[in-house]
């Protein structure tokens, strides 16, 4: 539906096509002479209010005594940040760092995006909680605008505050229209962490030992490890084959994010999700697209990124980018699939509060005037060309993948045998960041770096991204 | 239930005479009401303070775009539906700027008062300053925000979750009771709320929160309700319940038993006095843990203690909280004990808004504006002002069947028949 690629835009990317092959050829000609290239971060006109509050080892001692045990950090000297403007984090120090995580793909439009900043102020300072129980234009004029970016009949928003919460109440609302219990969702998938959700996210670090009923977790499409390649059609038989002998015949739904984020960036095989989505509604299933990370342009290509793979789904669940970091999470659906909730109540008391709907409408804003969805695009894409270069450099380098500024870099021992290099992921990623990138990790073996940076990135990010990943694993 | 918030509202807002004849005796420190009525309807008390002016879409417009975008089950009050645009301390705006008393406080949320300054400057400071970057990166507003409300805990309660809403605190914590019990079965009162995702929706005993999707493993006990419960007020004939729940229904072993100390969508229905104590034994001697449901009950509301379940004299294993912890803010938590939390650090249980800076920042200005402004104090003085008031109104007025709660968090049940307690359900309310 919103597939850019402009002809102009096709120029620029020639350009930096040019200027990629020209910078990679540099950086292979200084270190062939052994010239230790030490790459520079980008300029950047801001300095944050200098910091005078606890200590990283003060806060560390707070964490392990008040916080719960599972709440980890990265690295091994853990960073405290203290300030973030646009893709950039501040540590306690004032030293400034590219956030090439985006919070974990949530801060979408920047850090502190004084347009975003600005709303937010503007309704704390009227309203900040009344509940749906009253009116407030807030919630109103957003669902609008949020509905507008849909295609086909989704048009029925529900605000949440979490990922969790969208996912959770898409499954209940499938089990509900459909009256049957079985939920289809994809092997190395994360959709949350609650009951229903835990059942659907297929990853054993992230599911606990409770009981998860009505789930199958198909084969995951994935075009790096899994057996057919990328031929999506081909794994879309595993959904049929549980729909034929693991259930009546009729499922509640199916789903699944069209990028897996936490499983580590692998889109799905293309030609998968058409076949599926074919499989699940002749079973009266409903498909769910959680856009939680692929959503608002992040994809470059598309708004969306089940777009990007030719279907339209029933349902859409979305958080993260959604914000650019308030809590506020959604759900799109048809009008007809809506009513189902309308036969008794559902309240979320701080779903679609004045403050965060607020914050999500600026938020559509600023895509929209500052054409995130392009500069997702051509920096996702010049990006990843970037990184397809280092490839052929660094052994350590198993894959490059992604769309836009959604990109996974899986690193590995053996090429062939696809080995997991899970110490040497921490340790790059480490270093990379004591040189002031920080990236993220995933994936089921934690081998693959994910760059999921705002939207704002620029190439000279890009370079100095790559630069510094590059200059990390000759280092190794 | 919802009907019944609405009239406890209008019972309250003054469109009567009640306000002047409050005031009247409020001079006096006697609670009883002047027989005679007054002529001229009571007027809202003086506040200090001009709306901004409004020019954002009108309540007709609004409604349309709801109806459009937000689903035919987002339902709202009064038959004619109040655009609320603007707030501030205990009062609400509407678009032509009339001030309304609000005496919901958005579903038990604002705590603290509507913008209250020192809230509002703690999370416009930090919302200009770094608003998200998850718990894989330090900050000391999570950390500092836990500690204070780990120091508000008794016993040892010393671990906190932070999640963003009370249906997450609650699916959290029957979890780690699952998990850390071994056992499969919960236990909740009928008339509880606790949530509307698959999980709580079990938890949650009312016909009309319900849907039709499979809830395992979730035995509903008698409500000790002293209103309308079989036994009144005797704990024990309730607490029996609970057992004969364990002996015939389980295997003998449970995960755990959940209650709010003042069931609030259930009508501010007060478990009748001593019946947590004896639950908690049974429950405990079961293997299951204690959850107290503190999303309505907590942070001072009740007046006379600090968090619900210390009017019913126990300490749980597990608390869960929202609502007030953030003034209005989406925020959520989970306080337990280091040896139920670890139960957790097998594997990962990751909330990706949970604890927040802007939150955070916004929770520990919560703890500290209800220290500084002596909250606790204020709803036992005003509440029980409040519930004297209204007990007298209830000699004058047939209709009103029960008042009830405590503090700042008071019902008043409406019945066309006093002995029979015929629910008195016609009303204004457009959910029905």
């Amino acid at each position: 539906m919103q597939r850019v690629v402009p002809r102009a835009l096709s120029e620029i990317h020639c350009r930096l096509r040019r200027r990629c092959f020209s910078q990679v050829a540099q950086i292979k000609t200084a270190i062939q002479e052994n010239d230790v290239v030490v790459p520079k971060m980008p300029t950047f006109d801001y300095t944050p209010p200098p910091y005078a509050g606890p200590s990283a080892s003060e806060i560390l001692k707070k964490r392990n005594e008040f916080l719960s045990p599972c709440v980890f950090h990265l690295y091994s000297k853990p960073l405290n940040l203290v300030a973030g403007k646009m893709q950039y984090l501040f540590d306690e120090n004032g030293r400034r760092y590219l956030d090439a995580f985006g919070g974990i793909a949530t801060i979408c439009c920047g850090h502190c995006h004084p347009d975003i900043v600005d709303a937010l102020v503007n309704q704390m300072n009227r309203l900040q909680h009344s509940t749906v129980l009253y009116l407030n234009h807030a919630i109103a004029d957003f669902a609008e605008a949020l509905a507008s970016k849909l295609p086909g009949d989704l048009k029925v928003v529900f605000f949440t505050n979490s990922g969790t919460e969208a996912n959770e109440l898409a499954l209940m609302i499938a089990r509900l229209y459909t009256g049957c219990h079985d939920i289809i969702s994809l092997r190395n998938a994360y959709h949350g962490n609650a009951a229903g959700t835990m059942g659907s996210t297929a990853q054993r670090n992230y599911k606990f030992n409770i009981v998860q009923t009505g789930v199958h977790h198909a084969q995951n499409p994935d075009q790096y490890r899994g057996v057919f390649g990328s031929e999506g059609v081909k794994y879309a038989k595993d959904v049929q084959d549980i729909i034929d002998y693991g259930t009546c015949g009729r499922v509640a739904g199916f789903i699944s994010e069209a990028i897996q984020g936490v499983g580590g960036i692998l889109e799905l095989a293309p030609g998968y999700l058409p076949a599926v989505y074919s499989s699940v509604k002749e079973a009266g299933g409903l498909c769910i697209a959680d856009e939680v990370q692929s959503g608002f342009a992040r994809t470059g290509s598309h708004f969306w990124g089940f777009e990007a793979h030719g279907v339209v789904p029933d349902i859409v669940t979305m958080a993260k980018g959604i914000g650019n970091g308030v809590p506020i999470g959604a759900i799109v659906t048809t009008p007809e699939i809506a009513k189902v909730l309308s036969y008794h109540g559902y309240l979320n008391t701080f779903g679609g509060n004045p403050v965060c709907t607020a914050g999500g409408l600026a938020v559509l804003r600023v895509i929209e005037k500052e054409k995130l969805q392009q500069n997702a695009f051509v920096v996702g894409s010049y990006l990843k060309e970037q990184l397809t270069s280092l490839m052929e450099k660094h052994q350590i380098i198993g894959d490059v993948r992604g769309r836009g500024l959604m990109l996974g870099v899986e690193l590995v021992t053996d090429r062939q045998l696809k080995t997991p290099a899970k110490v040497e992921t921490l340790h790059i990623m480490d270093q990379m960041k004591e040189m002031g990138v920080l990236v993220g990790k995933g994936g089921f073996h934690g081998n693959v770096f994910r760059i999921t940076p705002p939207l704002c990135f620029t190439v000279e990010d890009a370079d100095f991204l790559v630069g510094v990943m590059d200059y990390t694993m000759s280092k190794m | 239930m919802a009907l019944q918030r609405h009239l406890l509202k209008r019972a309250v807002e003054g469109q009567s005479q009640y306000r002047h004849l409050w005031r009247r005796s409020s001079s006096s420190s006697s609670s009883s009401v002047s027989p005679s009525v007054c002529a001229s309807p009571p007027e809202l008390p003086p506040f200090n303070y001009e709306p901004k002016p409004y020019k954002g879409p009108s309540a007709d417009e609004v409604l349309q775009k709801r109806k459009k975008y937000l689903g035919p089950s987002l339902f709202y009050y009064y038959q004619k539906p109040l655009n609320i645009v603007e707030g501030k301390m205990q009062y609400l705006f509407d678009e032509n700027g009339k001030r309304y008393l609000d005496a919901f406080a958005g579903i038990v949320t604002v705590s603290c008062g509507h913008c209250h300054p020192e809230v509002l400057n703690a999370i416009l400071e930090q919302s200009k300053l770094l608003q998200h970057a998850t718990t894989i990166y330090l900050h000391h507003a999570i950390a500092d925000f836990a500690e204070e409300l780990a120091s508000k805990m008794p016993g040892n309660l010393k671990v906190v979750y932070f999640v963003n809403s009370g249906t997450e605190a609650n699916e959290l914590a029957m979890l780690m009771a699952r998990l850390y019990s071994g056992n499969l079965g919960m236990i909740s009162l009928r008339n509880a709320y606790h949530g509307g995702s698959s999980g709580t929706i079990g938890l949650t005993a009312l016909n009309t929160w319900k849907y039709s999707i499979p809830q395992g493993e979730i035995h509903h006990v008698v409500n000790p309700d002293p209103y309308r419960g079989i036994f009144g007020s005797n704990a024990s004939c309730y607490a029996k319940d609970v057992q004969d729940h364990i002996d015939y229904g389980t295997s003998g072993k449970v995960a755990g038993f959940i209650a709010e100390t003042i069931q609030g969508v259930g009508g501010a229905v007060e478990l009748a006095p001593g019946y947590l104590k004896l639950v908690y034994d049974i429950v405990r001697k079961a293997g299951g843990v204690c959850i107290a449901d503190e999303v309505q009950t907590g942070f001072g509301r009740t007046g006379s203690h600090y968090w619900g379940f210390e009017t019913q004299g126990v300490i749980p294993d597990i608390v869960t909280m929202a609502k007030g912890i953030g003034n209005g803010l989406p925020l959520g938590a989970v306080v337990t004990t280091p040896e139920i939390a670890n139960v957790m650090a097998q594997k990962i249980q990751f909330n990706t808004f949970g604890g927040n800076p802007v939150c955070s920042s916004g929770g520990l200005a919560v703890l500290r504006v209800l220290d500084k402004e002596k909250r606790q104090e204020h709803c036992a003085d005003v509440g029980s002002h409040l519930i004297g008031r209204l007990r007298a109104l209830q000699e004058r007025h047939e209709i009103i069947g029960d008042v009830r709660g405590r503090g700042l968090m008071v019902g008043i049940e409406l019945v066309t028949d006093r002995k029979e307690k015929i629910a008195a359900k016609a009303g204004n309310c457009s959910f029905v």
